[in-house]
């Protein structure tokens, strides 16, 4: 015996019957749904679209996304650039130290006493070496200019790597900029 | 802002060994801080996610704002992810929640701004591929076109829009069902109105 159904409660029913569905859970229902369709042009235009449908929506194409989006996502998710702050922070301490040698060498008289004390001191320590003398004491104005000398040195190696890495993170950004 | 939108092709630049990897291992990695490796996350997602995004907003800035906003979630909750599941479910559950909470923040636009309208300036002109069946698309209320975007579009299959949504298969089969039977009669009513 076969159900006849009206024309609402097949259209209801149309998408479940497209995807079997219907035949699974219902099979009275499903071939009341088929019976109804050959019978019916109105419904037969409807079971076409239900058809195409899910074809159609996987077909559905988008525009694809701006080259700038990775670009703008990495630098939303990267850390805040703070090595510029420090490039500049660096130049303080160098500063100082920049300065306290300028003024232990000013003047020429700064300059003669340098030279000669390290001369003397060189004399002396040859001298220790072949045991005439005992070791000579080094004054600490210059164990603090040694020192300032060394720390110069360091920090201007730090310096000159922040600054590579700097440029190099330049680079990078300039380069995801043109590809934007 | 958007004059590449239309391109097709983009650059490569991700790692040689990042492209090789699969996506568990590219979060693996991107989770340890590997950038690089993020990059090539969002390289292989970010069409179908900008193209989720666009039809659910049918708007070329929003679609770009909140894809940017899916990807920067995804790299701040890459921790909660738990390697052993797959990760196309999490993420796109993700990218639900976030184009849900997008939604809500958003202030109203007119509905003017299909595919197919011709943008200004520098922009370019992007005429919809299925026109009638964009503008039922918007049509649709958001938590039927939610499950339509995530099965027919982003391709997942139905187990994965459930777990995307917190529902059963059941439920989101039904769901389905009746999105498709509203999109139909959309449909329908607009060729009725062309023909007339």
């Amino acid at each position: 015996m076969t159900t006849t159904l009206a024309c609402a409660r097949v259209r209801v029913l149309l998408e479940a019957y497209v995807d079997g569905d219907l035949a699974v859970t219902d099979m009275k229902s499903a071939r009341a749904v088929r019976e109804h369709l050959v019978g019916c042009a109105d419904c037969r235009r409807q079971h076409e679209q239900a058809v195409s449908l899910p074809f159609r929506m996987r077909a559905l194409r988008s525009p694809a996304p701006p080259e700038s989006l990775i670009a703008s996502v990495i630098s939303s998710i990267a850390p805040a650039p703070t090595a510029s702050r420090s490039a500049w922070g660096l130049l303080v301490p160098e500063a100082i130290l920049g300065a306290f040698i300028l003024w232990y060498l000013s003047g020429i008289d700064g300059l003669t006493a340098l030279t000669s004390g390290a001369w003397t001191d060189l004399q002396r320590l040859a001298f220790w070496g072949s045991g005439g003398s005992p070791l000579p004491s080094i004054p600490v104005a210059d164990v603090l200019l040694l020192s300032a000398f060394i720390a110069l040195t360091a920090l201007a190696a730090y310096h000159l790597s922040v600054l590579a890495r700097l440029e190099q993170s330049g680079t990078h950004q300039l380069r995801e900029h043109r590809r934007a | 802002m958007h004059a590449q939108a239309a391109a097709d092709s983009l650059p490569m630049t991700g790692t040689p060994e990042s492209r090789s990897l699969a996506a568990g291992q590219l979060v693996q990695q991107a989770t340890g801080g590997d950038l690089d490796a993020f990059e090539e996350l969002v390289r292989r997602f970010q069409r179908r996610v900008y193209g989720f995004a666009y039809q659910h907003l049918r708007d070329f800035d929003e679609a770009y704002d909140l894809t940017q906003e899916i990807f920067v979630k995804l790299f701040r909750n890459l921790a909660r992810y738990d390697a052993t599941r797959p990760f196309e479910p999490w993420f796109w559950k993700l990218a639900a929640n976030t184009t849900i909470n997008y939604r809500r923040r958003r202030v109203p636009t007119p509905t003017d701004q299909s595919a197919d309208h011709a943008l200004t300036g520098t922009e370019v002109v992007l005429p919809a591929h299925d026109p009638a069946l964009v503008d039922a698309l918007a049509q649709l209320d958001p938590a039927y076109r939610l499950p339509v975007l995530l099965h027919y579009y982003a391709d997942l299959p139905l187990e994965q829009v459930a777990q995307t949504l917190n529902l059963t298969v059941p439920a989101i089969k039904s769901r389905l069902h009746r999105a498709r039977a509203m999109l139909r009669n959309t449909l329908a009513e607009s060729e009725e109105t062309g023909l007339r």
